[in-house]
């Protein structure tokens, strides 16, 4: 029973990650501006410091390192329900 | 003395000792001290052997079911008195003792890894003076003066370190945080019980709850501290920890309530006010703690003074102190609603 509340968060973060990674870089996330910066200034600092930079970053950031262990995962929830239901 | 003495040096000889065997089975297993060497005990047990088999001829209406010669290693099953004698016994006694140690050095080393236990123990470093005071501080935080922890210089003069919970009484503390965890689940638990709707996965499901209360506060500093780009020095554990102290409200909040329905005193308005009451007081306490750990700039000496030119844009700092009062009300009635009622 304790193990069922952890199994729905860890269901829910699942899910969650899943929903960032597959947003569409080019159709979606460039039509609203959600872009990684594409130039870094030359000498000067990055706009960095704002909340909608540091959220850019941190989506495009969990989009590139968790695609990979996501497809794991998911073929691991995949069989886990198909086979034990 | 059968034998001759080619084995064993005179002085060395192997006593006639023989361990009675008893014939009827003791109840209490007589743990001896480990016996002496492989080598005196073989003939030790072959004299067992060779008493048993004489008793055994001696009374042969009781059927002893054979222990005696039946399987010389392994089937020796006397009565509990004289198990330890037996070589098997004692080897398998050592492998346990050896892999219980083995067990203990992995853990040891495994979980120093983990968890370091000496920043642990500077959360446990706490007196009954301590206790006391903090608590008084937790539940009136309206008085207390100054919130700032103390911080002194290490040894090598560089980097400053904050004082234990012992000699400074702002540090936050792991002790009473979890001492409020335990007994708010068992509480919650008790008072489910006399109501007459207690089962055992209650106790469960109120510790995943809390711990997940924790969990969600602890992830929302982390992710208010990335996004606004604050860097604070604070640790993992001082989070947790002001986290933690919720926990007394919410048992006194729950007590007061509980009490005041059984005498019948007000009614659903008095254990609301009794919860605002304690809402205010944790809201007020966080507000005042966290302001050192999510406005780190506004005290005039960062620790170790590495951010001494580091100044800070106006409408950041607004945002910061909006995050931090957002997170003090709004956020802390949230949880602590969730908590009293489940």
């Amino acid at each position: 029973m304790v193990l069922f509340g952890l199994g729905g968060l860890l269901y829910v973060a699942i899910l969650f990650t899943n929903a960032i990674a597959i947003l569409s870089e080019d159709r979606f996330l460039a039509r609203i501006g959600w872009t990684a910066s594409a130039e870094p200034g030359f000498g000067g600092a990055r706009d960095d410091a704002s909340v909608k930079a540091r959220l850019v970053n941190l989506v495009s950031s969990v989009r590139t390192l968790m695609r990979i262990p996501l497809i794991v995962v998911n073929t691991f929830i995949i069989f886990y329900e198909i086979i034990l239901g | 003395m059968q034998r001759g003495n080619w084995n064993n040096p005179a002085p060395a000889h192997s006593p006639p000792l023989h361990h009675p065997v008893p014939q009827h089975v003791s109840t209490v297993p007589q743990l001896r001290s480990p016996p002496p060497p492989q080598p005196p005990s073989q003939p030790q047990s072959a004299y067992g052997y060779g008493q048993q088999q004489q008793q055994q001829q001696q009374q042969q209406q009781q059927h002893q079911g054979g222990p005696g010669p039946a399987g010389g290693a392994y089937g020796h099953h006397p009565a509990f008195g004289g198990f330890m004698n037996d070589p098997t016994a004692q080897m398998a006694t050592q492998m346990g003792r050896t892999a219980v140690a083995a067990g203990q050095e992995y853990m040891e080393a495994n979980f120093g890894r983990f968890v370091s236990v000496s920043a642990l123990k500077h959360y446990f470093n706490v007196t009954n003076f301590y206790v006391v005071n903090k608590l008084y501080i937790v539940l009136f935080p309206w008085w207390h003066k100054p919130w700032s922890r103390q911080q002194r210089l290490s040894n090598n003069g560089q980097d400053g370190y904050y004082l234990p919970p012992r000699e400074d009484i702002n540090s936050p503390d792991m002790y009473i945080p979890m001492m409020a965890l335990v007994t708010y689940i068992l509480l919650s638990t008790l008072l489910a019980g006399l109501r007459g709707a207690f089962h055992p996965e209650l106790l469960g499901g109120t510790t995943m709850t809390a711990l997940l209360v924790l969990f969600l506060e602890l992830l929302t500093i982390k992710a208010g501290t990335f996004l606004l780009a604050i860097s604070s020095s604070s640790q993992l554990l001082d989070l947790v920890a002001y986290s933690g102290y919720k926990f007394v409200h919410i048992i006194l909040a729950t007590l007061i309530s509980e009490l005041l329905s059984h005498l019948h005193i007000g009614g659903a308005w008095a254990s609301w006010l009794v919860f605002m009451y304690c809402f205010g007081a944790n809201a007020f306490f966080l507000l005042r703690s966290l302001r050192y750990v999510l406005l780190p700039d506004q005290t005039g000496q960062g620790v170790g003074g590495q951010q001494a030119g580091y100044t800070v844009a106006r409408s950041q700092r607004n945002r910061r102190t909006q995050f931090l009062f957002v997170y003090s009300y709004v956020v802390q009635f949230g949880f602590m609603l969730w908590l009293s009622r489940a």
